[in-house]
């Protein structure tokens, strides 16, 4: 009896939500290529989450000015690991199959350490993630420590890249050199995740 | 794209500048539009986009001397994505300009500018722009300029009285409205992001004062939720501009509290583990176990089974009806929760009265067959059936009182979803309840090992008595509160009356509450109360860590009781709840241990 209950209790009172300064929702999906890929397998380093849509205009401004390739790149020779998640229903039109996904970001010389699909949403509905993109930051002890924006200019123009002040830069910045994150919470903008 | 008189056309958008006059005349302010006309099922954004998108931008090219007013936002209306919100517009909307025209200007002026807009509809966004040019020789468009004018929000100021303060979980806005005020709904739209949850509904509720509008919080803010401002629309159209402070924090919902987060299979389990309970509750045990001890007597073995069957289906409807009756309550705008039944002195006085008459039975003090005319007595064993059915109608008005480890969440959660799984988490509930007994109507052998029926039987039901007469004196104590004979219970000075304000000023200023939300009605809260709250090894450790104490007493119907409730995912009593500055607030069990109370006040130094 006192196990059921238990159990029942664990049951009532998991659900957590993405919220900063508590611990992130753990997740496990599958990457391009089928493999599956835990958020808790990386404890000890830096998490960047991504959330990413190809066909979304916000997206291609980060990745056609080549800043979101630059921040992967920069990150993860940092020790630090970097997702992709792709939450877009499968059956909605703008939905990428594994191939498809992978051949894209090959494409556009993406280097995260992983590109996710999570076509169910539930791990975009866990972080309560609304835009693409909407980033995220998870410390070496599975914390969050940052949520929101990519940046500072709500545009779709890629000459504003230049001038924004880029809150994950800014964050990851003070996070490895041990300072607490200025900015932890900021506005994420873009499209709308199609859950 | 040069600039252009005409509209400019996109596969979505019309886009043009129109005016109320052909010409600006000197020295009067001209009123320009840009008129967008999205295509049907598309739509562009209000000045905050809700959870994603981008508000219409407009930069004007005028002439020198030519100053140009802020954008004129309509009231927009909210668009829901799957599980997030946009502001915007479907369909047509002219965003007025007024323009200041000098004095010495000359006609004619070109009027020109640049704008950009995101079109989305809900599947797709696309970002458009447009140089537009004021076509001198286009038709006027006074009337709809002025009507779109005539419908931008109006300032709330005269007339309107507001006050905002911190809850658990958002924000609630106490509106006096001007008398001639009249609306079906209403609903706050923020100008700044990251303070609301845009796609929660807002609950609207009648008061003695007027309105209140709970406002649910973003689970990730963005700064602090210190101010409401933005606009209160009324029915969809009509549009107040708010601004007003929010007096006291807003206290995090706690994790897991929100009733969306327990599945429905995880409810559907917890009501039932929550009906076996019932059985074991002092309340209940007595009445049944006379019942059961009936079964080893061992009748015709198919008329037992049709006895725990029909036992079996009042039990369900029983709990159905109620279910019916709190969903029907709530429909009206009636704030109820789980005990609602027991706030009413009227039932608590027959609840007491009933279980006097069994107790009185079980001591043996009267047979109710000489009590009532033979014919009504002869009338259960003539129908049987019915008889049984009537024990399960029983059975559940004599559990009323004990609410149960794990029905409080399955009820909360029952009632924050839909009337089917309402009605499916109650029945879960009846099924868990009735089926120890109708197992052992099918199943008489395995009460075989108990001693063959005797004299024993007789002292055995002189014993099960006792419990029933301490629901009786407990239920008088408890109407004796509910009618004002006697005061609420003593309340030292420790604890504290609950109300919002007081939990959202206390966390304002930094320290932690912890809320015993407790009624005379409830067993498990006297009980809690009696082991760990009122220790004074318990009172002491509040003592050490600086917790103020607050009760809450749900005796008597309270709705701004029922609404933090609601807040925090529940629907009956007990709910102990330590709010912590900064944080989310805890929950500890419903059933109270000194060892969770030490960890709970533990982990406010971490």
């Amino acid at each position: 009896m006192k196990i059921l209950l238990a159990a029942l209790l664990f049951a009532a009172g998991s659900a957590l939500a993405g919220t900063v300064g508590q611990p992130a929702p753990e997740f496990t999906l599958a990457d391009v290529s089928g493999k599956p890929v835990k958020l808790s397998d990386f404890r000890g380093r830096y998490v960047v989450l991504e959330w990413v849509n190809p066909e979304c205009p916000y997206v291609e401004k980060h990745y056609g000015s080549a800043n979101m390739q630059g921040l992967q790149k920069e990150f993860t020779s940092k020790n630090s690991v970097w997702l992709a998640i792709n939450s877009t229903r499968e059956g909605h039109y703008e939905y990428y199959p594994p191939q498809k996904m992978a051949g894209w970001m090959k494409e556009v010389g993406g280097a995260p350490s992983a590109t996710l699909l999570d076509p169910t949403g539930k791990v975009g509905r866990a972080y309560q993630a609304r835009t693409t993109p909407h980033m995220y930051i998870v410390d070496p002890k599975g914390v969050l420590v940052y949520a929101g924006g990519i940046d500072d200019k709500r545009s779709t123009s890629k000459a504003d890249v230049k001038t924004a002040k880029n809150y994950v830069r800014a964050a990851m910045g003070e996070a490895l050199a041990g300072k607490p994150i200025s900015a932890a919470s900021t506005a994420p903008y873009g499209c709308s995740i199609k859950y | 794209m040069a600039a252009q008189a005409a509209p400019v056309r996109t596969e979505q958008v019309e886009a043009e500048l129109v005016a109320e006059r052909s010409t600006p005349e000197p020295g009067k302010p001209f009123t320009v539009a840009l008129r967008l006309k999205a295509i049907d099922g598309w739509h562009t954004y209000w000045r905050n986009p809700g959870d994603s998108g981008q508000p219409t931008s407009i930069q004007w090219q005028l002439p020198p001397g030519y100053r140009a007013g802020p954008l004129q936002w309509p009231v927009p209306e909210k668009l829901p994505i799957g599980p997030l919100a946009n502001y915007g517009y479907e369909g047509e909307v002219l965003l007025l300009t007024d323009i200041a025209v000098p004095s010495g200007a000359r006609a004619p002026a070109r009027i020109a500018a640049h704008a950009k807009w995101l079109v989305c509809n809900p599947e797709r966004c696309i970002p458009q722009e447009a140089d537009l040019v004021l076509d001198p020789g286009g038709a006027p468009r006074a009337q709809q300029i002025a009507f779109t004018r005539e419908a931008l929000p109006e300032s709330a100021r005269t007339g309107w009285s507001l006050t905002a303060s911190g809850a658990a979980g958002g924000v609630g806005l106490e509106i006096a409205p001007p008398a001639d005020f009249r609306a079906k709904t209403l609903h706050y739209f923020p100008y700044d992001e990251g303070k609301v949850q845009h796609a929660a509904a807002q609950r609207l509720e009648q008061r003695d004062a007027g309105l209140r509008l709970f406002i649910p919080a973003a689970a990730q803010p963005l700064g602090a939720f210190d101010r409401l401002h933005g606009l209160l629309v009324a029915d969809g159209v009509r549009g107040f501009e708010i601004d007003v402070p929010v007096r006291g924090a807003v206290v995090a919902a706690p994790a897991g509290a929100a009733g969306a987060s327990l599945g429905f299979i995880a409810a559907l389990a917890l009501a039932f583990a929550g009906g076996l309970i019932l059985n074991l509750m002092p309340c209940v045990l007595p009445v049944l176990s006379i019942k059961v001890l009936s079964f080893a007597r061992g009748r015709d073995a198919r008329a037992m089974r049709v006895h725990g069957l029909f036992y079996g289906a009042g039990v369900l409807a029983s709990f159905l009806a109620l279910a019916g009756l709190l969903i029907g309550l709530k429909a009206a705008g009636t704030a109820v929760g789980w005990g609602f039944q027991l706030q009413s002195p009227v039932f608590v006085a027959l609840l007491a009265v009933l279980f006097l008459a069994l107790a009185l039975n079980l001591s043996g003090a009267f047979e109710f067959a000489s009590l009532v005319p033979a014919r009504l007595a002869n009338a259960s064993a003539a129908y049987p059936h019915a008889d049984a059915f009537l024990t399960g109608v029983l059975a559940v008005v004599v559990a009323s009182p004990c609410t149960v480890p794990f029905m409080g969440a399955a009820i909360g959660y029952a009632l924050t979803e839909s009337a089917l799984v309402a009605l499916a988490v109650f029945a879960a509930l009846g099924i868990g309840m009735a089926v120890p007994y109708v197992l052992l109507a099918f199943e008489p052998r395995w009460l075989r090992r108990l001693p063959k029926p005797g004299p024993w039987m007789v002292s055995l039901k002189r014993w099960l008595a006792l419990p029933l007469y301490a629901t009786v004196g407990w239920l008088v104590w408890v109407l004796s509160i509910q009618v004002g004979f006697a005061g609420a219970p003593a309340a030292k000075s420790l604890w504290q009356p609950y109300s919002e304000a007081r939990v959202a000023e206390l966390v304002a200023q930094g320290k932690p509450v912890f809320v015993d939300f407790t009624a005379a009605w409830c067993v498990t809260c006297q009980v809690n109360k009696q082991l760990v709250l009122s220790r004074p090894e318990t009172e002491r450790a509040f003592a050490e860590r600086g917790v103020r104490l607050l009760r809450a007493d749900w005796t008597r119907q309270d709705p701004e009781i029922t609404r933090a409730l609601a807040a925090l995912g529940r629907n009956g009593v007990p709910v102990y709840v330590l709010y912590r500055p900064g944080r989310e607030p805890r929950l500890l069990p419903e059933i109270l241990t000194r060892e969770a109370v030490q960890a709970a006040l533990a982990e406010l130094s971490t």
